[in-house]
Parts: C-alpha cells; structure tokens; sequence
C-alpha cells in the first residue's frame, strides 16, 4: 500500500500540520503499521529538466542503441546535447525529462557524462520509474507537448509542491489500513490531530430513480453481503482532472480516464473497491450476482480470457456474466469511449471465494487484494455516494438517487467487555487502568466506556473486523501503549521445570563434532533433489516421496540417502579444484510409510565423503591413499563414541552405487543400519568424472541412538603382568578376519583380554587361494600371575580350535 | 679395615670424577667394583672376621659401594652431555618454520549448525529443553492448530510444499508447539530447531531453511517475560545490543511483535548503512503471546495459562554474526566457505 502524504492531508483536521516523514514513518512502524520505504517522488531531481528530441540515429556499435541530440534549454538557436539512449518508444519530437550530469536519481543513481560504446553520452533520457515518481519502467516518461523546454522537471509535477509517499508493509489483518481512510486515522493521533469530519454527499431524489433503470437480485446474501447500484448518466469519457491524477500517480496508479480514475481514487481513499459498467451494456435490465454453475470461458476487461469454475462470483446481465466480482470486470461491458450512461456497483462478497478464485488465476487486482482480506459493509454505501458525488462534480453529470442498495441496515456494531486485569495480565503493564485504555482506543475511533473499575466496554466498529475477541482488543491496548513501554524480565519460576526428554538434537550433534574431530567438514544440502540424481546414484526406489508443488524437477523429490546430494557437492568442488575432500552431512531421509501418522517415514542419517589422501598433501609423510579400511575406522570410531554396541560389517551384494567388491553393508544385530565403501568404478569413471577412488558412508542415527552411550562401568585395571604372543597363520582368502578373532576370543575365554590383527599378507609363496593373517594377542588375569604352562595350554587350544574350524595353518 | 675402605673411597671418588672418557671411567668400574676388584675383594675379606664386625664392616662396604656406583652413573652422564653438545653443536637445527604433519585436516561444523547450537546452549541455560518434530506434516499441526484456517489470508504468507494435502513439508517450526502441548501438560519450556520449507527461491529466500522455535506456558506470563528472554538471548549471541518489539500480526500469537536488533553494522545509526537499508534496525524473529485459540486447540485453560512463543530465522542470524552476504552459499557447500568455520 501507497500512501500520499498530501492526498492524506485531506483528511487531517489540521492538513497543513507539519510532518517529519521519517519521524512519522518510525512511530508508525512502532504501532505496527510498518513503514518499509519512504519515497521522494521529486527528491533530488535539481538538475532534471525538461527536453525535446530533436534527432535520432542509429548507435554505430550497438543495435540497441540510439544516439539522440537533445535540446534541454530555452530559446532560439540552441546547441543540442548528446545523450545515448536505449528506448525504443522516443521519436524525434517528444518532450521528455532530462537528466543532466549532476543529478541524482532515486537508488543514489549519480548521473554523469560518459561514454557508452564509443559514444559520448551527456545525461540521460529517463523513464518514470527512474525518477521514482512511477512504477512504469516500460519506457521513457512523455511530458505534455505543451511544456518549456528547459524547466526542471520539478515543476511539472504539481507546480513544485513535494510530495511523499510512504510504502507501508500491512499485516493481512489489518485490511482497514488499505486506504488513505484508514492510515488516516491511525496517523491522526501520533501527529496530535483529529480526522476530519467527512461531509455526507447530499443528492437530490431523481424522478427517476436507479430501480426504475435496472433491477438487482442477490442469489445468495452469504455470498454478496450487500450490493449498492447506482446509475449515473450525462457522463463525458475524457481526461481526468490534474488533482486527480496526480494522486493516483502518487500511488502507482496509471490514470485511464475520469470514470474508470474516480472508482480507483475513490478504493485508494475508502479501501472498498467499485466498478463501473457500460450501462448499454446490461441487456436484460437486472444484475444479477450468482456463483457459476458450470465451467465456462469468459474474457475480462484486460483483453484476457480465462476459465470460470463452479463457485466463481459472477456478476451477471441476467444469465450472463459481466464481472467476475470483486476480482476484474468483463470486456463485454466495460467503459467504452462513447460511454454516457453506467451502472456504479460498490459491494461486498465473501472473502474466501475470492481468495480462491484470485488465486486459482493468479489475477491480484487492487481489488481482490482488498476483498479477500474482508469488507466493511458500512463504507459499501459511503464509497458509492463518494463516488457519485464526484462524478456529479467533476462533469455534471446526473445521479440516479436513491440508488439500490440490497443491504440497507448491514453494518452493525458489537459490543464486547474487556477485564484490565486480563489486560494487565498478558501485557505485563501493571498500573495500566481503564481510563488510559479507554483513551488510547478512543484515539483510533474505537468507542468505549468504563463499566466499572476493571471493565470496559468496547464497541468494535465496522472498519475494524479483525478486531473479534478480547485478546484483539488487549493487543490493540499495548500496541497503542507502545511496547517499548511494556517491562522486562526473565521468567521466574525456571526451576520448577521438569527437563522433558531430551530429544535427537543432542545425539546428533554430538555425532556431528565427532565427524568435525575427526577431520570432516559439514555440509548442508537441502532435503529434496532430482529424481535423476537419485537413479544415478542407485538411490532411487519405488518408495519415494515427490512434491506435488515442486519449485522445478531439481527439487522434487525427497532424499532417500544423503550419500547422492555429498556425491554432488563433490563434483561441484573438485571442479574448484578443491583436492581431499572430507565431508559430512546429518539429515532426514524420507521413503513412504503407511504406519505413519502422515505416511511419510523420516530417518535421520550420517553420511560421509572422503577423497584423496589419509594425510593430504603433506611435504613429509608419503602420501597414503584413503581405502575402504580407512573409512571402516572412520565409521568404528564414531559409532564406538556415540553408542556401546559393536557393529557387524558383511561384503555388500547388488549394489549400484558401491564397488563391489569393495564395500560393505553395516548391522546393528540383524539390523542394516549403514553401508559404506568405495564408490563404484562406472559411476566414479562416468557420473563423477574422477579417477580416484571416493569413500562413503552413510549410518542410520535413529538406529544407533537407541544404544546411545549414556553412562561408562568403570572396569580396574589388571595389578598382574600381561603375557603377549603373537600367532600367524595360513586360511583361505574366503576365511575372514572377523571369523577368526570370534574363534580366537571363544577359545581364549576371559584370559585372553585383547587380540588385534596387524598383518595380512597374500602372495605366491603361501598358494594363490591362501593369506596369511597375524595377531597379536593379551592374555592377562585379574586376580593371578599367569603361569607360562597355562599360556602354552591356552596358544595351543586356539591352534587346535582354529585348524578345526577354519583349516588355519600356524605360519612358522 | 674401616679406614682402609674409606680411603679407598675418597681415591676412587676423585679418580672417577677426573676420568676423561667413558673407556677410562669403565676401567675405574672394574678396578673398584667389578668381579675382581677392590671393593669386591675386601667383601670376600669378610668372612674371616667376628660375626659383630662383619656386620659393621659389611654394611660400610656396602654403602661405598652404593656411593661409587653413584659416582659413576654420574660421571657417566657428565662425559655423555659432552659429547652430545659437541654433537648437537656440529649439527643444524629444524627448520621450525615448515608446517606441522600432525592431523592436517581439520574438520568445521556448518555455520548454521553453530548458530544453532550457540542458540540451544545459550536457552538451556535460563530452562528450556530441546524438543523436536516431523519436518513432513500434517496441516492440522502446521496451520488449523495454529488458529490459520483454510483460506485465512496469513497462509499466503507462507507458500507450502504439498506432499499430498493434507500432508505438506512443514513451513515453519511452530507445529512443534503443538505437538509439545498436545504431549504435556503446563508448565512448559521448550525450543523447536530444524529445518523448515516454503516454495520461495531468489536472492533472499531459499526453499529450505532453519528455524528455531520458542514456546513457555504457565501461570503469570506476559510480554514482560518474552521480552526478558528474548534480550538474554540476543545478548549472549551479539553482546551488548538493544532490541525493539514491534507490533506485528501472526496468527498463532497475540498480542504479537517483530523483533528488531539494533544493526551490527552502523550501531543503530542507519547513517549510509545498506546491511540495515538505513534504518538502523535489523529484523531477526517474530513472537508473541500463545493465542487463546492456539490453547482450544491442544486442550489448555486459557483462563488460567498464558505463555509467549518465538521464532527466528537461522540463516538469518548467521548471516549478520559472521558476515556472510548471499543466502545461497549456506546450500552451495563450497569447500571454501566452509573452510573458514
């Protein structure tokens, strides 16, 4: 919403108070009608004048060029300026504002001489949005022929008086405040003055009344509310006059002419919107407002044809429809030139059709902008009177009175009662009294009285229908008060709070710095991707979740892993040359799931990405290249800090996505909770276009948060020497490394108290099928010495056991 | 005999520490103390004398040779820091310049995982715990509940993904108040964090973002307690900064407010300042008090219960704490931006 501050004048008691517009623009923020932009529409056009084009040739190295010359002072024999323009609507000829070197344009836009593709350039040709006195950027400002050349520009704009115009950002509740009506009276009071008082359009009863012209019938008065018609004749399609004008341009509005100006001037001044029919034009002599029945095409005034659906508000000529209401009027009976006689309708419909019709076409007019957030029924008929009055002013023209008016009593006034102590209670203004609210609604035109020492009666008027409840009015209070006058304080009573359970937030993060300690960076994508992604990296399935309303086909469907988005990320970096990349990320994964409250099943994951060196690029150590045992540690070592459960790792099968030969899917029990390895080399030489090996993980957090480590049992450590042998021995390749440390640790009982691998060798001299594997084993009593028989009888029973289950030779 | 062995003592002391090389102190070694020396001859001496003298003699013998062994270990250390300096002199030290090998890659949480840890930490602290909720909802929770019916003119303030309606992706944090109350009876405090969704994306809104989500209910709240919290919170996150609440509209509280912090940048002044459009204030939440709908709708006496609640914007936060000056680059992942958290 625009507002002009001369146009707001006019309904100032005082109108030649004086106004700070930054001072009012704060204070009217702080009331909570929020000033986002003061604009200046003549601020700082000194050095803009007004121009004549005298020539225009082609630009010599640029086709969307002109080189104009350009008479920018008074008198004869003048020597012509040459300013480079890139418009197409100047013809030689045309009055156009200059701006001249030295001028600033609204955005601190400093203009100087320049030179543009060779050219040399002496200010600048502008268009109305330049200047910041229209919103029309189309094209370049035309200026009545009639004005001197050489003027400033300020000038011409209502003979030198500057006016502002505030953009407000309104609330939707507050709809009363889209009009200069309405900012009015929230502006009286900080500039300690009164609105005032509107006098009430006198017409004389006509012999013909408007009822005796044409009929009205309301299908349904939920729908339309109130309906006021009015015919008017004796009407001249031309011009609208300056003041008029100039208001609406104030306001981002394009004048069109008198009638179709005057039903805008009168929605910007009232906030309820009208609209003007070709009185020719309604046929069958009753308008008629139905909703439609049936599917149909229709073309509004615009020129545009759209597609009416069931329960569309239509205003009909009988069964035809001309209007769709409240939203855009129909070209069938639109104001032509040659219009004399119309129907002015002011009314009001039900918001939420509105809302939905506006918003199935996209179609936000000035009008539905303000239907759909509600009406006023009292200023339905107020609006049509102030509208007919200016017409009948303006040109003479005849007002048929009285006009039809469906809803003669509409607008009724309740009455609520409202308790200080809930006030003083919810605000925390303690002393606030009766009067002092009394008088601070008062001040916006809301009535009341004290009924005794706590309440207030309130009467809620028309043009505020947000205002319902006693909380409505409580916020007024404190609003009105000022907020900066409310206390402040922390809450006293903190330490009666139980802790509620303490969600996955804190697990989660304690895995994600974890991920940080151990050298990853975090990363953050955004929850959906392209389902292409996804089939690319084999993480497309049919569970997947998609949007109905996706912004494009890159963000449609919801992740099913992290791993594809990291997978990206990397390509995105290694094309910044970025070497070793490290990454993680903690997030949600989404799949289908009927047992679900809204169907849709969320895990939170841990993926990560690893690539390049163990060391990166490192001027000491040599360089170890990252594998699938590196990030096992990785995952290892993390889920050995989060939770107290071991993991279980098995050669993944089928996989897309990973080597396989070299990955592995992760279980918690008989639980796949993860996977993790190398990627796989088609997707790595073709997808990622790389040719080192990248690692991944991925783990499910839910999963792992159920044996969240809360607590350690200490254990004393042994006071007796630990004996340590290490064995070698000879399997078959298909023998794992868990296999045999499960055995070993079966045999070795609770005397053997530790048993790690640290050699695996394969090679010619111990048969192709064959490896050899050694380990280091602790055996260690807590309450003994160990005797080196017992040590002895212990080594040989796990040789036996081994030979037995897994064919191991002890290598010698 | 005693004396004899003192003797031997005071020679061998001085002979050890005049020796001029490890060979030479070796030699000393085996002359007293070896098998065959001196001290270990007078020891097989023993045995001829009464059992009383033996006793005396033995034990001063044994204390020379515990001394002489002493004065050799030290010696020993004396004639090897002398070789090593010469050594150590003769060689060049490290260059102490080249960079450490030691963990090289250093990991970084993502901004917005600081900011909205910092924010967690600096709430729990006066009280609040951690709740969390679907990011895939139902409208019921992100809207009905939240007093915004069906075609209620604030749900354009928010543009919603649809999964399928009424299933959407959450717009904001503040269903998870509703879940939070439809599970516990007041009093209550908690904080919502995570990410939430609206079908916006240019210069200044993405598609996803993070919010974190305030709510306290119980006897005798007002705005005097939100505004306390509120300030203790921008207090530990920015310093010293004064804040504004301006009255604003959201359906789900009243009376509601915008938060605004004095700008970081031009202190408040607004002078040419562009982080603040010169306004000297920068938005960074919305709050108010609890709706009396909001309370219909999970159940709580109105009339006895009053709360506040809040929200503010992650990335927003992050932005002014860290400077940072594109939206987009938290979604980007660019190794060089998150390099430097």
């Amino acid at each position: 919403m625009l507002l002009s501050l001369n146009w707001l004048r006019d309904y100032l008691a005082k109108s030649d108070i004086k106004i700070d517009p930054k001072d009012l623009a704060d204070k009217l923020t702080m009331r909570g009608i929020h000033v986002a932009a003061i604009k200046r529409p003549s601020f700082s056009l000194e050095n803009v004048v007004v121009g004549r084009i005298e020539k225009i040739e082609k630009h010599p190295n640029a086709d969307r060029l002109q080189v104009t010359k350009v008479i920018t002072k008074a008198g004869e024999n003048v020597e012509p300026i040459q300013i480079v323009c890139g418009a197409k609507n100047i013809a030689e000829g045309d009055i156009v504002p200059i701006a001249l070197p030295g001028s600033i344009l609204p955005g601190d836009f400093h203009i100087k001489h320049s030179t543009i593709r060779g050219v040399e350039s002496f200010g600048m040709i502008c268009s109305g949005k330049e200047l910041g006195i229209s919103e029309d950027s189309e094209g370049i400002l035309q200026l009545p022929k009639h004005s001197g050349i050489g003027q400033p520009l300020t000038s011409l704009l209502g003979g030198g008086t500057q006016d502002t115009v505030f953009e407000f950002e309104l609330t939707p509740n507050r709809n009363d405040c889209l009009s200069v009506m309405g900012l009015a009276r929230e502006i009286a009071p900080v500039l300690k003055t009164k609105l005032r008082e509107q006098k009430p359009a006198k017409f004389k009863i006509t012999p013909h009344r408007t009822s005796s012209i044409i009929k009205v019938e309301v299908e349904d008065q939920n729908v339309c509310p109130r309906y006021v018609a009015r015919v008017i004749d004796g009407l001249k399609v031309q011009e609208s006059p300056d003041w008029i004008k100039q208001r609406l341009e104030a306001v981002g509005i394009r004048p069109i002419n008198n009638i179709v100006d005057i039903t805008n001037f009168v929605m910007i001044e009232y906030g309820q919107p009208l609209h003007a029919f070709d009185l020719r034009k309604i046929q069958s002599g009753t308008i008629k407002v139905a909703t439609c029945k049936a599917p149909t095409d229709f073309t509004l005034l615009s020129g545009e044809s759209i597609g009416l659906e069931t329960g569309d508000i239509l205003i009909q000529d009988g069964d035809r429809p001309i209007a769709l209401a409240g939203i855009m009027g129909g070209e069938n009976s639109s104001i032509a030139a040659d219009t004399t006689s119309i129907v002015l309708e002011s009314a009001a419909f039900v918001p939420t059709q509105i809302r939905r019709t506006a918003k199935r076409l996209a179609l936000h007019t000035e009008s539905s902008k303000r239907f759909e957030k509600g009406y006023d029924l009292a200023v339905v008929a107020a609006a049509s009177e102030r509208a007919a009055s200016l017409l009948r002013d303006s040109m003479n023209a005849n007002v048929y009175h009285p006009p039809i008016d469906t809803n003669e009593f509409g607008a009724k006034e309740a009455v609520i009662s409202i308790d200080m102590r809930d006030v003083r209670k919810i605000t925390g203004l303690k002393e606030i009294s009766a009067e002092t609210a009394s008088e601070l609604l008062d001040s916006i035109d809301i009535p009341s009285h004290k009924k005794s020492v706590n309440i207030l009666s309130v009467r809620l008027p028309t043009h505020r229908q947000d205002l319902k409840g006693n909380v409505d009015l409580i916020e007024e209070v404190a609003r009105l008060a000022g907020y900066d006058s409310i206390p402040e304080h922390l809450p006293t009573s903190l330490a009666t709070y139980e802790r509620l359970d303490e969600s996955h937030f804190d697990f989660e993060f304690k895995a994600k710095t974890l991920c940080c300690s151990m050298g990853l960076r975090e990363t953050i994508h955004y929850s959906f991707v392209s389902e292409s992604l996804l089939k690319n990296f084999g993480c497309a399935h049919d569970q997947m979740v998609s949007l109905k309303n996706p912004l494009s086909d890159e963000m449609k469907v919801l992740r099913t892993s992290l791993l594809p988005s990291l997978l990206q990320t990397y390509s995105y970096n290694l094309n910044r040359k970025v070497k070793h990349q490290r990454l993680f990320e903690a997030a949600k994964t989404f799949t289908w799931d009927t047992k679900e409250e809204t169907q849709v099943k969320e895990t939170p994951y841990l993926a990560g990405l690893l690539s390049g060196n163990l060391s990166g690029s490192g001027w000491k150590d040599k360089p170890i290249q990252l594998d699938f045992y590196h990030v096992k540690g990785l995952v290892e070592a993390l889920v050995r800090q989060l939770t107290s459960v071991k993991l279980a790792f098995e050669a993944t099968k089928n996989t897309t996505l990973f080597h396989p030969n070299r990955s592995a899917t992760i279980k918690l029990g008989l639980k796949e909770i993860g996977s993790l390895g190398e990627v796989h080399p088609i997707i790595r030489d073709s997808v990622l276009e790389t040719d080192e090996p990248v690692l991944l993980f991925e783990l499910n957090l839910e999963a792992l948060k159920k044996y969240e480590r809360t607590t350690t049992r200490y254990k004393t450590p042994s006071k007796f020497p630990a004996i340590e042998i290490d064995l070698a021995f000879v399997v078959e390749k298909t023998v794992s490394c868990h296999a045999v440390l499960e055995n070993m640790k079966n045999t070795g009982g609770e005397l053997l108290t530790d048993v790690s691998v640290f050699d695996v060798y394969e090679g010619e001299s111990i048969g192709p099928s064959k490896k050899s594997m050694a380990f280091h084993l602790t055996f260690q009593s807590l309450d003994r010495t160990l005797q080196d028989n017992e040590i002895q009888e212990l080594k040989n029973r796990i040789l036996t056991q081994l030979k037995e289950k897994h064919g191991a030779e002890l290598r010698a | 005999m005693i004396e004899q062995i003192n003797q031997i003592r005071a020679e061998a002391h001085s002979q050890i520490f005049s020796a001029p090389d490890p060979e030479a102190l070796d030699r000393l070694r085996v002359h007293y103390i070896g098998k065959k020396g001196i001290l270990t001859g007078l020891l097989h001496q023993l045995k001829d004398l009464t059992p009383d003298k033996r006793r005396e003699v033995g034990a001063v013998l044994n204390d020379v040779k515990t001394h002489l062994e002493q004065d050799l270990k030290q010696r020993q250390t004396e004639l090897k820091r002398v070789v090593l300096d010469k050594e150590l002199a003769a060689s060049a030290p490290l260059d102490v310049t080249l960079p450490g090998s030691y963990a090289i890659n250093t990991g970084s949480l993502h901004p917005i995982s600081r900011v909205m840890n910092d924010v967690v930490q600096i709430l729990k602290r006066i009280g609040f715990s951690v709740v969390t909720g679907p990011e895939v909802e139902l409208e019921f929770y992100n809207f009905e509940a939240l007093n915004t019916p069906e075609n209620h003119p604030a749900r354009d303030m928010q543009d919603t993904f649809y999964i399928n309606p009424p299933v959407l992706l959450r717009s904001h944090t503040s269903p998870v108040q509703i879940r939070a109350m439809k599970d516990k009876n007041p009093p209550i405090q908690v904080i919502a964090p995570g990410k939430v969704y609206r079908s916006d994306y240019d210069l200044t809104h993405t598609p996803m973002f993070h919010q974190i989500e305030g709510l306290m209910v119980d006897e005798h709240l007002s705005l005097a307690d939100l505004k306390g919290v509120l300030n203790y919170l921008i207090k530990n996150l920015f310093g010293s900064r004064s804040l504004r609440f301006r009255p604003s509209f959201f359906p789900f509280t009243e009376p509601s407010a915008e938060v605004d912090m004095q700008c970081i940048q031009c202190k408040g002044s607004g002078k040419d300042c562009r982080l603040c459009k010169a306004t000297g204030w920068l938005e960074i939440g919305g709050c108010g008090m609890v709706h009396p709908n909001v309370f219909k709708a999970v159940g709580y006496d109105s009339e006895k219960y009053s709360g506040f609640a809040f929200g503010m914007g992650i990335e927003r936060i992050a932005m002014l704490k860290y400077g940072i000056d594109d939206l987009r680059s938290f979604f980007e992942n660019d190794v060089r931006m998150l390099e430097q958290f």
